[in-house]
């Protein structure tokens, strides 16, 4: 790390603002209707997405790492030192954030940012119900007694938390697709300079 | 919309203010693994009696507590109602045509509402105490050794700094957008969801092009400065551990002990 050029200081200030919209975002978060409300809506994922489109999904990746740790460092975590609800977070935000990316930069356009967000939120869906079910609900349970087992877990799981993620998936889809084709060409023309 | 507390610093001088940040931080993680090896009363009432006492130390306002354990209440009641209706144990306290409520899940409930209210009061304490900077400071000597593995700790630490530093003013600039498109007539709160997420794309847009147009100006201050990378880089305020900082093994030694003595 002998040469530090100035557009590696620039990135770093970028992922950084981008950060604190992201955990801003977090915290402004919404019940929706219809859903358990510990199911909460949060559009902390756009700003992921729109670092992992301007420097690749890695930035995509620190985003949403560095959005978690400043979350569990300010507000700490139910199940203690073990910060499970921030780590299901990161690893859901990441997944979403690099399938969605990745597809993209496979397929030119505005298509394949539609093809890139819904095979992501299909992806994010599934591998999540799967977490939940195995891992997620059983730390909870042990970490905090929380006694959800047998029918009530399946019907909060395919009911609750699925769905759930599937439209979080779509509504990011929906406000991300029309926010970047407006701001990409005014950004790309700011970091490229 | 209401005004949200995140990095709520709140300056002063007390025992805690002194306190090495690299100090609090290992010590409110491995408290965090203490308090769940409570599982009685009298190890819980251990617990109450060490944080209430450090919240004396703080000379920081009840009230302020009071508010950072607001958002976990609904949580906290939550699993309190579980408990009551699902645990089963003891005897019947209250019956119902619909559920039951056993000692069990008294007891149960209580610990579990307790054990949040510890957790979260601690972790207040902690960002109470000390400022993020601090915080992010002692994040990044403790994470030190990572930089073996090549994981770049020096430039993690100072984007949350920066990121922590830009919250407050992102913040302002979210609250005076949002004034100014509903005094052009935008709609946030009503309609459907998709109606409400078309409405918040303006909100965004200038949201995003200003905190650009921020980076940009704090990336060219920074170049102006010489800043290249964390290698070789001097701090201007030094973190030094005190008798005060080692005192805390010794307690947290002596909770350990009691701890481990009273449960069952």
């Amino acid at each position: 790390m002998v040469s530090y050029s100035s557009s590696q200081t620039r990135k770093l200030v970028l992922l950084s603002v981008l950060t604190a919209i992201a955990l801003l975002m977090q915290y402004l978060n919404f019940p929706l209707p219809l859903f358990p409300s510990f199911l909460k809506i949060d559009f902390s994922e756009i700003p992921a997405l729109i670092g992992a489109f301007l420097f690749g999904p890695i930035s995509g990746v620190v985003i949403e790492l560095l959005k978690n740790v400043l979350h569990f460092l300010l507000s700490g975590s139910e199940t203690g030192a073990i910060p499970l609800g921030q780590i299901a977070n990161f690893i859901a935000g990441s997944l979403f954030v690099v399938t969605s990316v990745w597809i993209s930069r496979k397929i030119n356009g505005i298509k394949g940012m539609i093809i890139g967000t819904a095979i992501a939120t299909i992806l994010m869906t599934v591998l999540l119900t799967i977490a939940n079910y195995y891992v997620i609900f059983p730390l909870y349970s042990y970490l905090i007694n929380w006694t959800v087992t047998g029918e009530a877990k399946d019907a909060l799981i395919f009911y609750g938390v699925a769905p759930f993620n599937l439209l979080k998936g779509v509504l990011l889809g929906l406000l991300f697709i029309p926010l970047y084709q407006k701001l990409f060409p005014i950004l790309s023309m700011q970091v490229k300079r | 919309m209401s005004k949200i507390v995140i990095g709520q610093y709140i300056p002063g001088n007390s025992i805690l203010h002194q306190l090495d940040p690299r100090a609090k931080l290992l010590f409110v993680f491995f408290f965090f693994f203490l308090i769940f090896l409570a599982n009685n009363t009298a190890t819980y009432l251990v617990l109450y009696l060490f944080v209430i006492t450090i919240i004396l130390l703080s000379q920081i306002r009840l009230s302020l507590f009071l508010r950072s354990i607001k958002p976990v209440l609904f949580i906290i009641l939550f699993t309190v109602i579980l408990h009551l209706i699902l645990t089963k144990g003891g005897e019947a306290l209250f019956v119902t045509p619909l559920f039951t409520i056993y000692e069990e899940g008294v007891r149960q409930a209580i610990f579990i509402a307790s054990r949040f209210l510890i957790l979260v009061v601690m972790a207040s304490l902690l960002t109470f105490t000390t400022s993020s900077l601090d915080l992010t400071d002692a994040l990044e000597i403790l994470m030190g050794p990572l930089r073996k593995v090549r994981v770049p700790v020096h430039e993690l630490a100072l984007m949350m700094s920066i990121a922590l530093r830009f919250i407050p003013t992102l913040w302002e600039e979210t609250e005076k957008i949002m004034n100014a498109q509903l005094a052009r007539g935008a709609n946030l709160d009503s309609g459907n969801i998709f109606k409400r997420l078309v409405a918040y794309i303006p909100i965004f847009i200038p949201l995003f092009l200003s905190s650009f147009r921020r980076a940009e100006e704090l990336a060219m201050a920074m170049e102006a400065r010489a800043y290249r990378g964390g290698v070789g880089r001097t701090k201007y305020r030094m973190l030094q551990y005190t008798y005060k900082d080692y005192f805390l093994i010794v307690i947290f030694l002596i909770l350990v002990l009691v701890i481990g003595w009273l449960r069952v």
